[in-house]
């Protein structure tokens, strides 16, 4: 079977400039005064791994460790700077929700903006607006700017049109705990469903029992290095003993 | 979404090829984005879609009182002050707001294009064609002036979309080098706002060429806005065509801008998407 992801050596750099100047006149200050140093950050060290259709990744590490470059490198929003990439069809990304949402504009408009960003047309998410709003319990809203939005709204809305598509490939962040109980068991259910119909998941948290639970395998990185990948309950326990030791 | 598409990470990027695909691909998008830029920013003010007037307006009733009474030039044909002044004062808002729109395109738009891809010269270019509509818009005021003033309006219009069309290209082109250097820079917008007024002077908008001495006449010459200038004015109310180079150094100087705003933005988006 081909894998829907694969990573072969990727290497990601933050190139850092000391005390980095954030205006070019700063910098041109910097570079009379002969200060400018170039640090380079290695936030993903060679990281090899493949994710086939309809498995879970779980992927866990301490802040800083390169998860969520990780998640990017995968949604290709950043491309590597070492290694290759491959990502075999549709990638849902649902990394912080909503981030391209417009607070002045309604609910609808939103809907098709966002959708039309993970790659859909305008026309076919207008078809779906009814759908998503009713999913997202937010019919009577749909024609409310978003800046009377609660925190609670944005987060179900930003959910339901992320997971409206069929992704072949899903990277989750901490988005499964948005919302209520009865709201994060509904989409809990979604992401399942998703799975079931064959969507390779990669799954980014710090709750150990949600990683427990969905991961078929765990990846656990440290200072952008992959530490140990392999069967979830080992690469949990190696993982937690580490911290306890520590 | 039944088609499988390959995201393969060393398949090259190649300058053009993959912007062009890449805009057809999210042509929705684009039309989306645009339309976003033309009313978002005014969706919550009385005047709504009418400021995009007042701007340049203004500064035609100011440049006006001043240059038409005060020092009273001698402008060139036989057309009031006015339609000389105001046709010189849109197509350089057109370039100066499509460059600062443009090039804060990628900075502002950096909250998205760091967690979802999206091709970013996608929202570069709709600030560009937004500014295009805004130019558009504003010309009916021109023509409604022409028109009122006795100039009437000759059938050379039905062209102005080929000098209009130009200025896209040069827009876009300089608002993309500005977009990546403004990544790593955020100052530069501002220095940008400062050179785009500079040129903008350099450009007879408001003066007739005939007062400017013999010895800076080059440096007007050589400055590309004045061939897009003639050609515009020559093809909204002379009813002429500018001479052949004027046109060839408009049309030469678009392409070019914006090959080389695409080579370079192409060339540092790796390094680039890594600070957003």
């Amino acid at each position: 079977m081909t894998p829907a992801v694969s990573l072969s050596n990727v290497s990601l750099a933050y190139s850092l400039t000391r005390n980095r100047a954030g205006t070019l006149k700063e910098y041109a200050i910097d570079v009379m005064r002969r200060r400018v140093e170039k640090e380079v950050l290695w936030a993903l060290d060679d990281v090899t791994l493949e994710l086939h259709p309809g498995e879970v990744l779980g992927v866990i590490g301490a802040n800083g460790a390169g998860k969520s470059t990780l998640m990017k490198v995968v949604a290709r929003v950043l491309p590597p700077t070492k290694g290759r990439v491959v990502v075999r069809g549709v990638v849902a990304p649902m990394i912080e929700l909503g981030a391209g949402f417009n607070m002045e504009m309604t609910a609808y408009e939103n809907i098709v903006l966002y959708g039309t960003l993970l790659g859909r047309t305008p026309s076919e998410m207008r078809d779906q607006v009814g759908k998503i709003a009713e999913w997202a319990e937010l019919t009577e809203f749909v024609d409310v700017p978003l800046r009377s939005y609660s925190s609670g709204m944005l987060a179900r809305l930003g959910f339901a049109v992320a997971t409206d598509t069929d992704p072949h490939v899903l990277v989750v962040d901490e988005v499964l705990s948005v919302g209520d109980a009865s709201f994060q068991e509904k989409s809990k259910k979604r992401i399942l469903d998703l799975i079931e119909s064959g969507t390779a998941v990669l799954f980014v948290s710090h709750a150990m029992g949600a990683v427990l639970e969905l991961a078929d395998r765990v990846l656990w990185l440290d200072h952008g290095r992959s530490v140990m990948m392999g069967d979830s309950e080992e690469v949990i326990s190696s993982y937690t003993e580490g911290l306890s030791t520590n | 979404m039944t088609t499988t598409h390959i995201y393969d990470s060393d398949e090259p990027r190649r300058p053009l090829a993959t912007e062009w695909s890449n805009i057809w691909g999210y042509r929705g998008l684009l039309k989306l984005l645009v339309s976003r830029d033309l009313t978002a920013r005014y969706k919550r003010s009385t005047l709504g879609v009418w400021w995009t007037l007042l701007n340049p307006l203004f500064t035609m009733a100011v440049l006006w009182v001043v240059f038409g009474n005060f020092f009273r030039f001698e402008i060139p044909g036989d057309v009031p002050y006015v339609v000389y002044l105001l046709s010189g004062i849109l197509l350089i808002t057109f370039f100066s707001q499509g460059v600062v729109a443009t090039g804060s395109s990628i900075v502002n738009s950096s909250g998205i294009l760091s967690k979802v891809y999206v091709p970013a010269e996608v929202f570069s270019l709709a600030a560009a064609i937004a500014a295009l509509v805004n130019f558009g818009i504003s010309l009916m005021v021109l023509v409604g002036i022409q028109l009122v003033s006795g100039v009437g309006v000759p059938w050379t219009v039905v062209l102005v979309p080929i000098p209009a069309f130009c200025m896209l290209l040069l827009v876009a082109g300089i608002g993309l080098l500005v977009a990546s250097a403004a990544v790593f820079f955020f100052d530069v917008l501002d220095l940008i706002q400062v050179l785009t007024q500079l040129i903008s002077y350099l450009t007879p908008t408001f003066y007739p060429i005939s007062i400017v001495p013999e010895r800076f006449l080059p440096l007007i010459y050589a400055n590309p806005l004045y061939s897009y200038l003639v050609v515009f004015r020559g093809f909204m109310y002379e009813g002429v065509f500018a001479p052949g180079w004027t046109f060839a150094y408009m049309i030469g100087t678009s392409i070019a801008v914006l090959a080389l705003g695409v080579w370079v933005f192409t060339r540092s988006w790796k390094r680039l998407v890594v600070v957003l």
